[in-house]
């Protein structure tokens, strides 16, 4: 009968439900990130139209920011619990050991025959790397989004160009910090052997011997754990718990001052010109066209000049031969003459004058100026003399 | 009698008139764009010249306003379509002879406005166009002061379009002129007016010409950094003025443009409130970036910034790098940033890499090692 499978408790389930909002906001910031970082490229682009646009985007990613925020303030007070309360080891801190083990483990994958594979404990050399480089992307990330977030803030401090250059290490260090995950946990957690631990808690009697045989050999030996003193325990958890929450509170309002601190730009556009569109020169878009005036500004006065206006006016129809209705009006003879309809001016009386009635209804092809008309009913009324 | 002689004028009037009409109802031209097949001169435009060339002839239309019917005789025949031949009444469709169908239009506007729609039996494709303009918008909004073909070009003077060019500054002008006398001011328009230089914009280039559209509207405030990217990154259109072809890819690069070029891409309709090259450099009146009145000299560029960015202070604005590329001499700062971060990822990523290839290398050789000796 197979022995019972030996569990060991690697992370309680408030250690893991962090590690999944890590991972959560992490993730959600790398994509929300360098689709904003590498915005020219067309993924990018597809990208950011399914997530409903650049602003939608942008929004997400300061959500997802201060989510891990929040969670660095939980994680402090975690930490300083375990330290200062619970008074474990501090197993996370980098010693020179982790040097020398790195040195080891790397020389025993080169192959060198005799080096042996580093022996480790609780946290190996691989996993405080990458714990202490989160530790520092997060820093970097938290001043230098500030300054992006609050660009107003940053420089009535520091100089102007502080502001592009936390731009760029805000993208360079998202992208170390990304390939990093990509190379460093996704080898050491997933690909060289799925570590189940963040899932189930757990790992194998095996798991541990192969990955942390020293703290198996603690946890055997019963002194994996500092034992703790009932009374000094409870004394330094009152005195932690009013500490932290004070500590956490003024933490609390820096997030909230981080995400509220200034008013960077207005929500409108202001308008790029002062000016009035629609002003025309003239009160209708194109001048009316000028009228025309007639080439000599005095009016006809004797025959000679109502022959020269008759030339213009009416001599194309009504001259020679063909004239219309048998009416000539070139000559002066001719005139009084008249057509068919009879003699075209009545001398002495311009009212009873054919000529006066046709062109008085105003519709007459060649239509005299209304100063014309005027100028021949003068004419005609005072006898309208040949010279 | 009058009436029935009257008939013999018609005649002599309306049978050319009536020719014409006929065989341009039978033989339909669609003149594009140069109209170069111009009409045999069957349709006699003496005849309309024997009366409408006198000077001095109107008539009054019912709202009182006088509608004068003189046509200068040498003013058509110089202008595109007297050149070419073409007749009167090709546009005046509704006159076949004497006497004319009364005038039904109360004012000379309105004449206008009933007749200009002609133009499209020739100009299909042009008239297609600015059925889609913000002048066509305004007149079916009821404004009917907005431009019609014949505002711009003239009816019976109609010139070749854009010649000279400061012709075309000088035609918006009429409705636009407060516009005008800020462009006329401004770098481009001062080289057009006063140099005729070719190089620089006028209205059309940036407007758009039959179709020009409402300037506020978002998809033309998105897309205009392209309309200024047509020439400012075209390398050797500003060799000649010793101008940086950079400017529209540094803006892109920055967060202003960034969002822009993204709205512009995704959401043409939306309004963005991150600024285009006309926000911060003026939009008719802007001026060369030396000059002292610029928007964007050094001096002025704190007051420019604070139109967004009230509260904005002296270092505010060199946080916007001028569209320089970061160097060791411009923006040290950003490009030593760029540069510790050129590094610090390859040897963190590739020393990452070596570690973990080694550790992966030596398991599957241990492995295979141990099957064999199993």
């Amino acid at each position: 009968m197979p022995e019972k499978q030996v569990k060991h408790l690697r992370f309680s389930l408030p250690e893991r439900i962090e590690h999944w909002v890590l991972v959560t906001s992490f993730s959600t910031l790398a994509l929300t990130g360098l689709i904003q970082k590498f915005a020219d490229g067309a993924v990018a682009d597809s990208i950011i139209g399914l997530l409903g646009g650049i602003e939608t985007v942008r929004h997400i990613h300061r959500v997802a920011a201060v989510v891990l925020m929040l969670e660095t303030v939980y994680h402090l007070g975690i930490i300083s619990y375990k330290l200062f309360v619970r008074r474990v080891r501090p197993s996370m801190l980098p010693t020179l050991a982790d040097v020398r083990a790195a040195i080891q483990a790397f020389r025993y994958n080169l192959g060198q025959g005799k080096v042996k594979k580093p022996q480790q404990g609780r946290y190996t050399f691989e996993e405080k790397i990458e714990y202490w480089a989160v530790v520092w992307g997060t820093m970097i990330m938290a001043i230098t989004g500030f300054m992006m977030w609050n660009p107003i803030a940053t420089t009535r401090i520091l100089p102007g160009e502080v502001v592009p250059s936390a731009k760029a290490a805000h993208g360079g260090e998202a992208l170390l910090a990304v390939l990093a995950i990509i190379v460093w946990h996704v080898y050491h957690v997933h690909l060289r052997h799925f570590n189940k631990s963040m899932f189930n808690g757990h790992l194998s009697e095996e798991e541990m011997l192969e990955e942390h045989p020293l703290e198996l050999a603690d946890r055997k030996a019963g002194v994996a754990e500092r034992p703790i003193d009932p009374r000094s325990f409870s004394r330094r958890r009152r005195l932690f718990i009013p500490v932290y929450a004070v500590c956490a509170a003024l933490l609390i309002f820096g997030i909230v001052a981080f995400v509220s601190f200034e008013e960077t730009a207005i929500e409108t556009i202001p308008p790029a010109e002062d000016v009035v569109v629609y002003t025309p020169l003239t009160a209708t878009p194109l001048p009316s066209p000028l009228p025309i005036e007639p080439a000599s500004a005095t009016l006809p006065t004797s025959w000679d000049d109502f022959a020269a206006l008759f030339e213009v006016k009416c001599a194309m129809c009504h001259s020679g031969e063909t004239a219309m209705s048998g009416l000539d009006l070139t000559t002066y003879q001719s005139v009084l003459e008249g057509g068919a309809s009879g003699p075209a001016i009545n001398p002495g009386d311009a009212e009873n004058s054919l000529i006066v009635i046709r062109q008085s209804a105003g519709d007459h092809p060649g239509q005299l100026s209304g100063e014309e008309l005027a100028a021949l009913r003068q004419w005609i009324d005072e006898g309208a003399p040949e010279k | 009698m009058w009436f029935t002689r009257r008939s013999v004028i018609f005649i002599l009037a309306g049978v050319p008139l009536l020719a014409a009409a006929l065989i341009l109802t039978f033989s339909p031209t669609q003149a594009t764009e140069s109209a170069s097949n111009p009409l045999p001169q069957e349709a006699d435009n003496e005849a309309c010249f024997a009366c409408h060339a006198t000077p001095g002839m109107q008539t009054t239309l019912s709202s009182g306003e006088a509608l004068y019917l003189t046509i200068d005789r040498e003013t058509f025949l110089a202008s595109v379509h007297g050149q070419l031949g073409y007749a009167c009444v090709q546009c005046h469709k509704n006159i076949s002879g004497f006497p004319h169908p009364e005038i039904q239009a109360p004012t000379h506007r309105d004449f206008t406005l009933q007749l200009y729609t002609v133009c499209a039996d020739c100009h299909r494709d042009k008239y297609d166009e600015t059925l889609d303009s913000v002048h066509q918008q305004a007149l079916a909004g009821g404004n009917k002061n907005a431009a019609v073909c014949t505002d711009c070009h003239g009816a019976h003077d109609t010139m070749p379009p854009g010649e000279p060019r400061s012709a075309i500054p000088q035609t918006c002008e009429r409705c636009h002129s407060q516009i005008y006398d800020l462009y006329k001011s401004s770098v481009h328009g001062a080289a057009l007016i006063e140099d005729g230089n070719p190089d620089v914009p006028s209205c059309t280039d940036c407007h758009g010409v039959h179709d020009v559209e409402g300037p506020s509207n978002s998809p033309f405030r998105l897309f205009s950094p392209q309309i200024c990217a047509k020439c400012h990154a075209d390398a050797t259109l500003m060799d000649k003025y010793g101008i940086s072809t950079d400017v529209f890819d540094t803006y892109v690069s920055d967060f202003h443009g960034t969002t822009v070029v993204l709205f512009e891409k995704l959401a043409p309709d939306q309004e963005t409130n991150k600024p285009v090259c006309i926000d911060c450099h003026g939009v008719h009146d802007m001026q060369q970036v030396d000059d002292p009145e610029s928007t964007v000299m050094k001096e002025n560029l704190l007051s420019t910034c604070q139109k967004c960015h009230p509260d904005a202070s002296a270092n505010f604005p060199s946080s916007w790098l001028s569209h320089y590329e970061p160097s060791p001499t411009q923006a040290p700062l950003v490009y030593f940033v760029n540069l510790f971060y050129k590094i610090l990822i390859p040897v963190v990523i590739g020393s990452m890499l070596i570690f973990v290839v080694a550790d992966g290398t030596n398991r599957i050789l241990r492995r295979r090692k141990e099957r064999r000796n199993a």
